[in-house]
């Protein structure tokens, strides 16, 4: 069922399917089927298993010499997956997230190692991003419509209930027993904004471990991460796409043991009185960001570039790229203004602008854009 | 769990405060509660391999556990251990070493099955209190040494039956003992997976590793699909039953993956229980359509239950003998073609409640009451004489698949309760 197979056939199936990927790695099909076509024969072919997994579709690529080694490997890394999403749901009742999430209103809740340190890492970023980056902001999320699928302009009072439930600084944790408290009952903790870029560190961390000297994490294309370069190239090809249009680049890269995640408001979003809001909260003011339409962070790690992310669509390109600044080896790119007329406003982005064509494909020098 | 065992518990949660509070908006946590500050139990782990992770992974969210011995004998799994307890943990390459240790309180054998008794014996032995990996053991007479061990040394023992703790599976079976299904008359269970069941070997061609990490696979060490997969669902059975099988049939093959495994990818097999009542427990590899679950059949009704909920269903009412009037006769009765199907029932169950105060994992739920045992000096539920039942019946349905005939209990067991 989950057999793993050379990319060529897959992908040649999958450039046809239009529900390929969400909004980016176009380029990344493309050149995998040059690079599979050009993977010497006995030497490491190019393979690929795809599994859903934390309410998306995570795909691996990598390279191996043999089915055998590509399977193992596949199954180490779904396995490791597997457990995260079992580990860090919020809508799976089982999760050791939702029993914190149920109990930690009204007691310190002991957890794990690995779940209090993603806890204080998130913390953390909060702090660091001035508020943008929060795990609590479900109730907002609720208020303003979005775990039910429809747009809802929240009353005064709606807000009122939904904020006093909401705010990183109310998560109290304890280091000497791992324990983790709400101050105000009815708070909620959502990993969305972290929980799949950690998971693809982690699958790096197996698949180095196993052996896999190349290969391409890709979470529901919102979070990639670049292992090795494939032979005879100088980086896997990422491309960015126009907002709403994936089969237009606005944007290419080509990364190297580097991750690179991307947000939009497109996907999700409702409109109300001319007014278009996305869902993405800003939770310093409780509603969602508008005039946002995209952005890009690379970084050298999963679990920063998704954490990076949001705060740079909620600061905006001035502020997010003085955020930005403050990390070591990190690009971005945002794209603002209305989807038929975007505007795009890189950051030290090192790879190419517009819609790239050959520039880098094929091990094409990789080139740097300072803004 | 006794809520009030629950509460008592979680109460040493509730004494002092301990340890600088890392807040990360400053602000203090309301007086009633705090971190918390009751006895620690410290753990030694018998078998750092995926099962044993996880169930470290687990103990580490139960107030006052801690890790503090790691045992196995590859190499890579001690970093791993390491990565979970998140600290220096001491490493042994021998278990006789750990248990030599003065910092442990009580060990958890996550070894192949081929190895629980020795693991376990040895802990018991050594003064600690175990919790041991289902199945129980690799033979009847290890499952007897392990029985005889706990009632020696007068330590807990509590088998990896985690579902004995899952709530859902407690309030069915207080309903099945409260006469709510009626008489209860078959268990159909199933274990049902679509994947070779085989772990990731980082050298696939290096033999002795493939063999260390996929025991599961070879006879040496295992007894296969029916331990690892049926254990839970045959100490479910032993407890609707009340008591043990008396013989079992069964058959089992390598049948889809025929890739040098040693143990069948498929098993059917069916337990016959003194008061002629049946469990047919079947387990592939091929089609995973059932997943896991468990049909609890009786007189007045079922329960389906899965590793996450149970569903209750009532039998149609059966209708009492009625009068009918004479007008019947005169008119006569009409004929004609008829046939109305046996098709089964798709209609709607009623969920078995789960209270939210002990809602959740199962695994969890079972670690949580292991560790409250000793704290409180409680035996545990799921005990030596729970995974003998269990144990004793993967021993002898395995026979019975293996000699293709049915396999009476008496002949092979010394004592019936094994105490």
């Amino acid at each position: 069922m989950n057999g793993s197979v050379p990319v060529e056939s897959n992908l040649e199936k999958r450039t046809r399917d239009t529900r390929l990927g969400v909004w980016a790695l176009l380029g990344v099909v493309s050149f995998l089927l040059l690079a599979a076509q050009m993977a010497p024969a006995r030497t490491a072919k190019l393979y690929v298993q795809s599994r859903e997994a934390m309410g998306t579709k995570f795909t691996i690529y990598l390279y191996a010499v043999s089915e055998g080694q590509a399977e193992a490997a596949f199954e180490s890394s779904f396995d490791e997956i597997e457990r995260l999403d079992r580990t860090l749901s919020n809508y799976n009742p089982e999760s050791e997230l939702s029993r914190i999430n149920r109990l930690a209103g009204r007691e310190w809740v002991t957890t794990d190692p690995e779940v209090f340190a993603l806890l204080q890492t998130c913390l953390g970023y909060s702090k660091r991003s001035g508020g943008t980056f929060d795990i609590t902001v479900g109730p907002l999320m609720r208020a303003w419509g979005f775990f039910r699928g429809q747009g809802h302009y929240p009353t005064a009072r709606e807000l009122e209930q939904a904020r006093e439930k909401t705010g990183w600084e109310k998560v109290q944790l304890n280091a000497a027993t791992r324990a983790v408290h709400f101050a105000v009952p009815g708070m909620e903790l959502d990993l969305g904004g972290i929980g799949k870029g950690y998971a693809v560190d982690r699958v790096v961390g197996i698949l180095r471990e196993a052996g896999v000297k190349v290969a391409m994490v890709d979470a529901g294309s919102s979070t990639l991460y670049a292992l090795g370069v494939p032979p005879g190239e100088k980086g896997w090809l990422v491309r960015v796409p126009k907002p709403g249009d994936r089969s237009k680049t606005i944007a290419a890269v080509l990364l190297k043991d580097e991750s690179l995640s991307t947000s939009g408001s497109y996907e999700k979003f409702f409109q109300l009185n001319g007014r278009t809001y996305c869902h993405i909260m800003d939770p310093r003011t409780g509603a969602p960001v508008e005039g946002m339409l995209q952005t890009s962070v690379i970084a050298a790690d999963g679990t920063t570039t998704e954490a990076l992310s949001k705060p740079m669509f909620v600061m905006g390109a001035d502020e997010g790229a003085k955020y930005l600044a403050s990390f070591p080896h990190v690009a971005g790119l945002w794209v603002t203004g209305k989807i038929d007329s975007p505007q795009v406003a890189p950051w030290k982005w090192p790879g190419c602008m517009g819609d790239c064509g050959n520039t880098l494909a094929g091990g094409g020098e990789r080139k740097t854009k300072t803004q | 769990m006794s809520e009030i065992d629950r509460r008592k518990f979680m109460g040493n949660a509730a004494g002092a405060l301990a340890g600088a509070l890392l807040v990360a908006g400053c602000k203090e946590a309301p007086k009633s509660v705090a971190p918390y500050s009751g006895p620690q139990v410290r753990l030694g782990v018998i078998g750092v391999g995926s099962r044993g992770q996880e169930l470290m992974r687990t103990f580490l969210r139960v107030p006052g556990a801690r890790i503090t011995g790691l045992c196995d004998v590859y190499e890579p799994r001690f970093a791993a251990g390491r990565g979970i307890t998140g600290e220096e943990t001491p490493i042994y390459r021998d278990y006789r070493e750990m248990l030599a240790a003065k910092d442990i309180d009580a060990v958890i054998v996550a070894t192949p099955l081929s190895m629980h008794a020795q693991h376990v014996i040895a802990a018991l032995e050594s003064g600690r209190h175990v919790y041991g990996e289902k199945s129980m053991a690799f033979t009847v007479e290890e499952c007897d040494g392990i029985v005889e061990a706990v009632k020696r040394t007068g330590k807990h023992y509590q088998v990896g039956l985690q579902y004995t703790y899952a709530s859902w599976y407690r309030d069915t079976l207080r309903r099945i003992r409260e006469g709510k299904l009626g008489q209860i008359t078959q268990i159909n269970a199933c274990w049902h997976r679509n994947n070779n069941w085989r772990r990731a070997v980082p050298d696939p061609s290096d033999k002795k590793l493939e063999r260390l990490i996929n025991w599961r696979l070879y006879k040496e060490y295992s007894l296969g699909l029916l331990a690892e997969l049926g254990s839970h669902h045959i100490g479910f059975a032993n407890q609707v039953f009340g008591g043990y099988p008396e013989s079992v049939v069964g058959s089992g093959g390598i049948d889809y993956w025929k890739d040098g495994r040693e143990t069948y990818d498929n098993v059917q097999v069916a337990y016959r229980y003194p008061n002629g009542q049946t469990l047919f427990f079947s387990a592939i590899t091929t089609n995973a359509l059932e997943g896991a679950q468990l049909r609890v059949y009786g007189t007045e009704g079922s329960a389906v239950l899965t590793e996450g909920d149970a569903m209750l269903y009532s039998e149609a009412k059966k209708l009492k003998a009625s009068t009918v009037t004479q007008v019947l006769i005169d008119h006569g009765i009409i004929t004609g073609a008829s046939y109305m199907p046996e098709m089964p029932y798709r209609g709607k169950g009623e969920a078995v409640p789960v209270p939210e105060d002990v809602e959740g994992n199962a695994n969890f739920l079972a670690c949580e009451s292991f560790v409250r045992g000793i704290v409180n000096n409680q035996k545990p539920e799921a005990d030596e004489q729970a995974g003998w039942g269990e144990a004793v019946a993967v021993v002898l349905g395995n026979k019975a698949i293996e000699e293709g005939k049915r396999i009476w209990f008496r002949d092979y067991v010394r004592k019936k309760s094994g105490a």
